[in-house]
């Protein structure tokens, strides 16, 4: 378990951190949190030739409510965002799902944006990121731009990044008084990968659901947007019939991948369960708000 | 050192700290991360080892090129099977000797390889980082064959794993005689079932190490070693590398865990040893974490086709095995596996009269199988299940088909019908301590009343059931072989020393791995000499008397017998002393609380370390028959076997939608005779336990359909954590046995109970559903899928 040879740079800024990416090329990789790029160089299945560490950049560190949503930056760590109260306030599912990933200790360490651009399709935050909604803000030596997060994740640990550009933050869209969410993933033991899970987000004013996200994670190459479940959702009363169909809706046309944790059959069947159940979650919440 | 057994002294010693939950003398070394493994160590020059490996299961080399490699820098040696193979002997344990058939002895894969994980070239680097890199610059080139992975149909095969044995069969036993097919044909009920067991890994805290360092200067070898036994390591060291064994010093330190890995040595611990002399320096590997899920050894991977038969009010009267075990590739040890133990143990702790057993194991191209913690409980797993399945036919609760026939006092001496014998045990007795713990009537009656609830909830729409969680309660009752003391087995030495200034030392021959020996022997020798546990330290390894290691349950028994007698020896020659030193009767000495003194006239007394320094300082002043120094060996030959035995239950449930099994009770009722430590006897049982737990519900050494390793690093070979193991409940019976200090071992028995226990639990609670579970683990996915099946 010995990472190969590799170059440390440890940069002061985002800037810095942007012109060592260009400079470097492909062969870097950004270095925050290191709980996802350091096993996998300890396993030889990453050998980057650099490393460019951003947790000394002042600018990339902060966290909290900026205009409405909830900004997140690069070498913010997980275990901090999970206990903000802007984030409990803001985006309490992410927080949820925080609270799923790792144990304490890793979370102390690993950063939430970093596992997001990291784009494992079965990781915790991609998927509640995606649910609520929010974008990304890249830089590159050319300057920066924003992503959208539903255009972000583009496949198994790939994203809409280009060459040369890191990932400065991440802005977490704020939804309206009456939201309720619902985060549950399904791991076959408590320190275990989560083999399937369900991130949804329900909002109403008092009768039918107006707006609704789901998301399922561990079922697909990216986190999965489920269109045809939301649609169900919306104009439907919180009824468990509703969540039923919504859950099967959201499984349906799923054909996800086998290994040794549990067939592809076994995490659509979870998927469904999971969605059903995170549906019933969110809405106790929705209504608990409203 | 004095004679070879040692006598009770004059006044017997008394049990003052045995039976006691003295506190560990090793915690606070090792909670304050003062333990020392082999990793500790590092001596300027150490030359750092890594293995290429094969990554085919079954394939001739066509092409080893090792140049790119060799030009890496502070790459020093690569070595590979021309090189090195010639420069040893035979890899056998030493129970198993040359000559007793298996496969050929390979250091290094030779032309072919036969698992993936198979050495193929050994590297030695100035770093550990350099000789990995060094790995990935190896070139192999394979001509792939056929590999042989499902054991069940290996030995019908024409692929021959060992083509040098021509047949992929390694060995068969059977004792099936006619009147059992009669008698089980005469039963009013039989029920048959084919249990298979998951392929399982060791997976100890600390993976298999060795330092070995080659002094040229006097031709000694050094060797420091995680191990279960020093002396198999000196033993099978000296006969590989063609020394005699007074060339061999075998050091160990603290060791994290092992449970049957490292009492022999593997092809990568002798290679570490002949690239240290080839080199003429200081050699280390640590095997990494997935080179141990997936080339040290695997287990538990049996085939049990059982069955047991019953007169209509449930009393057994027939009951048969037909079990296969796959033995991987090269077993560890070369040993021939352990189905000859599994099928004599069948009976366990219940009346049978008729048994029959077959057993074969055979080879595949998988890593080789190993003893792993109770290496024979595939006895337990099949019994225990059909047990539970009978009750089931016959509609009688398990605990009371269990009560009609498992052995009662009255039964003992008892004879199984496949030629054991057992006395001193007390499984009825376990049996009704663990319902009582488990409070199973009160589980039974509140069981009815969740599944009358739940009822039509769980089966919407005529499809699989979808909802709710049902409740589940097993049993496990068996008999444990422990101590086990056959022929090489039967012996363990100690020495026991009295110091000059008082203090004392122990040497024994065993292999603590966890064990708590370090605080149990000196519970032992304290109560002997009169002195407090911590006066004691305890010593393993070069030096001390041969003993086959700690391993089978045996060192409470057998080691603890060695060190009870040595130290008797030692009682005796300080009392003699401090008597002529007193001018009294040995007789009429009290020793305790480090002093000897005259009964009845506690002011005439002498320190412990007042006489150990007149025996060593003023030998004119010891009686005429009594030499100089305070020291005694002893070696203790045991029984052949002393039985222990336990009953366990859990209660669970299961969510019927997910199929996840979340455990809320276990209760375990143990005889292991009487405690020497009873904080150490909880946490023998504790570990076992928690290993039966993911032995039942997550651990499974998984290969793809071309004989690669799915599982190889603890984020897919999934073990227990603490969130998945409820509190662990303990009620003790003890019989003691017939051994002196009356102790048992209970090394192996909680992970022998667990998985059976388990199972039964979660088959208990899917009755209701008609699901019918024989193969492991319990995986939720195979849960799931078999409420699915069940359903259509």
């Amino acid at each position: 378990m010995k990472s190969p040879p590799f170059e440390y740079h440890r940069a002061g800024s985002a800037a810095e951190a942007a012109g060592l990416l260009g400079e470097l090329g492909f062969d870097a990789r950004i270095l925050a949190g290191g709980q996802s790029l350091i096993p996998l160089m300890n396993l030889r299945l990453a050998a980057p030739a650099h490393l460019v560490d951003i947790t000394h950049a002042p600018d990339l560190a902060g966290c909290g409510a900026n205009g409405g949503g909830l900004h997140i930056g690069a070498s913010a760590r997980q275990r901090t965002v999970e206990l903000r109260a802007d984030t409990l306030a803001i985006a309490p599912v992410l927080a949820d799902a925080i609270s799923n990933a790792g144990q304490v200790p890793v979370r102390h360490q690993g950063t939430v944006v970093g596992s997001i651009a990291h784009a494992d399709p079965s990781a915790e935050m991609p998927a509640a990121f995606k649910a609520q909604g929010g974008t990304v803000t890249a830089q590159g030596t050319g300057g920066g731009r924003e992503i959208a997060s539903e255009d972000f994740f583009e496949g198994y640990f790939t994203t809409a990044l280009e060459e040369g550009e890191l990932v400065t933050g991440v802005t977490v869209d704020a939804w309206p008084a009456g939201t309720g969410h619902g985060f549950l993933e399904f791991s076959v033991t408590a320190e275990s990968w989560p083999i399937a899970l369900s991130a949804v987000l329900i909002h109403s004013s008092g009768g039918a659901i107006d707006r609704a996200s789901v998301v399922l994670g561990g079922v697909a190459e990216v986190p999965l947007r489920r269109p045809e479940a939301e649609a169900i959702l919306v104009g439907a009363e919180p009824t468990v019939e509703a969540f039923e169909a919504a859950a099967e809706a959201a499984a349906a046309d799923i054909e996800p991948l086998s290994d040794s944790f549990g067939s592809g059959a076994y995490r659509k069947k979870l998927a469904r369960v999971l969605t059903r159940r995170a549906l019933t979650a969110a809405a106790e919440r929705a209504g608990g708000e409203a | 050192m004095s004679g070879s057994t040692g006598s009770a002294g004059p006044t017997p010693a008394a049990a003052r700290y045995v039976g006691q939950s003295v506190a560990r003398l090793e915690d606070p070394r090792l909670l304050t991360g003062g333990g020392r493994y082999v990793a500790n160590r590092t001596p300027p020059g150490t030359g750092h080892v890594a293995f290429a490996r094969s990554t085919r299961a079954r394939a001739r080399i066509t092409r080893l090129d090792v140049t790119a490699a060799a030009a890496l820098d502070g790459v020093w040696a690569i070595w590979t099977a021309a090189d090195l193979n010639g420069d040893v002997g035979s890899l056998r344990g030493s129970l198993v000797l040359p000559g007793g058939g298996g496969p050929p002895d390979h250091l290094l894969a030779d032309g072919d390889v036969r698992f993936v994980g198979d050495p193929v070239a050994v590297i030695v680097a100035a770093s550990p980082a350099a000789a990995a890199d060094a790995v990935e610059l190896i070139e192999i080139d394979y001509d792939d064959q056929a590999p042989v992975l499902d054991f069940e149909t290996a030995a019908g095969r024409d692929d021959l794993v060992h083509p040098e044995l021509g047949s992929n069969l390694s060995n068969s036993a059977e004792a099936w005689p006619p009147e059992v097919d009669e008698a089980m044909a005469g039963a009013d009920t039989s029920v048959q079932a084919v249990i298979t067991q998951n392929r399982q890994a060791n997976a100890p805290m600390e993976t298999r190490g060795l330092l070995a360092e080659w002094r040229a200067f006097d031709e000694t070898l050094d060797v420091w070693i995680s191990t279960q036994s020093p002396h198999e390591t000196a033993l099978a060291a000296a006969r590989t590398l063609g020394l005699a064994v007074h060339q061999v010093r075998v050091h160990m330190g603290d060791v994290g865990g092992a449970f049957g890995q490292k009492v022999f040595l593997g092809r990568e611990e002798f290679a570490v040893m002949v690239c240290a002399r080839r080199l003429g320096r200081p050699v280390r590997w640590i095997e990494g974490r997935s080179e141990n899920l997936t080339s040290s050894n695997h287990a538990r991977r049996d085939r049990a086709d059982v069955s047991l038969g019953a007169t209509a009010d449930g009393r057994f009267v027939a009951a048969t095995i037909d079990h296969l075990e796959d033995n991987g590739a090269y077993s560890n040890g070369g040993s021939p596996g352990n189905g000859t133990m599994a099928c004599v143990h069948l009976p366990g702790p219940y009346r049978i009269a008729d048994v029959g057993w077959r057993t074969a194991t055979v080879y595949t191209n998988t890593c080789g199988r190993g003893a792993y913690r109770g290496p024979w409980q595939i006895e337990s797993v099949a019994r225990e299940l059909i047990v539970d399945m009978l009750a089931r036919e016959l509609d009688i609760d398990p605990l009371e088909l269990r009560r009609r026939n498992v052995l009662r006092a009255g039964d003992l001496p008892h004879n199984t019908a496949t030629g054991l014998t057992y006395d001193r045990i007390s499984p009825s007795e376990c049996l009704d301590q663990v319902a009582e713990m488990i409070d199973y009537d009160g589980y039974r009656a509140s069981q009815r009343e969740s599944r009358a609830a739940i009822g039509h909830a769980v089966a919407p729409n005529g499809g699989p059931p979808d909802a709710g969680t049902l409740p589940g309660i097993g049993l496990a009752v068996y008999v444990e072989p422990s101590a086990i003391g056959f022929g090489a087995l039967a012996t363990e030495g100690a020495t026991v020393r009295v110091e000059p200034d008082g203090s004392v030392n122990v040497y024994a021959g065993t292999g603590s791995h966890g064990q708590s020996l370090e605080t149990t022997m000196a519970q032992i020798v304290a109560d002997a000499l009169g002195v407090h546990p911590g006066d004691v330290r305890f010593h393993q390894g070069h030096g001390t008397p041969y003993g086959f290691g700690t391993g089978g349950s045996r060192s409470a028994v057998i080691a603890g017998g060695a060190a009870r007698a040595a130290s008797a020896g030692v009682r005796a020659k300080l009392l003699r002393i401090a008597a002529e030193l007193m001018e009294a009767s040995p007789d009429d000495l009290d020793l305790g609380g480090g002093a000897v003194s005259v009964r009845g006239t506690p002011a005439r007394r002498m320190t412990v370390a007042q006489v150990a320094q007149a025996a060593y300082m003023r030998p004119d002043a010891l009686p005429d028959d009594v030499s100089g120094g305070l020291e005694h060996t002893a070696r203790f030959k045991a029984p052949p076997v002393t039985y222990s035995n336990a009953a366990h239950a859990c209660t669970c449930e299961v969510d019927v939608a997910t199929g996840a099994v979340r455990l809320l009770r276990y209760a375990v009722s143990e005889d292991c005779g009487v405690m020497i430590n009873p904080m150490v006897v909880k946490g023998q049982i504790a570990g076992g336990v928690v290993q039966g737990i993911g032995g039942a519900l997550l651990e499974e050494m998984a290969y793809d359909s071309d004989g690669n390793p799915l599982t190889t690093t603890l984020a897919e070979y999934l073990v227990p954590s603490a969130a998945e193991v409820p509190a662990i409940e303990y009620g003790h019976v003890v019989t003691p046995s017939d051994t002196p200090g009356g102790h048992k071992g209970t090394g192996e028995g909680g992970a022998i109970g667990s998985v059976p226990c388990v199972f039964n639990a979660v088959a208990d609670a899917l009755a209701p559903l008609s699901v019918r579970l024989t193969a492991g683990p319990l995986s939720p996915d195979r849960i799931r899928a078999a409420i699915v099946a069940a359903s259509g």
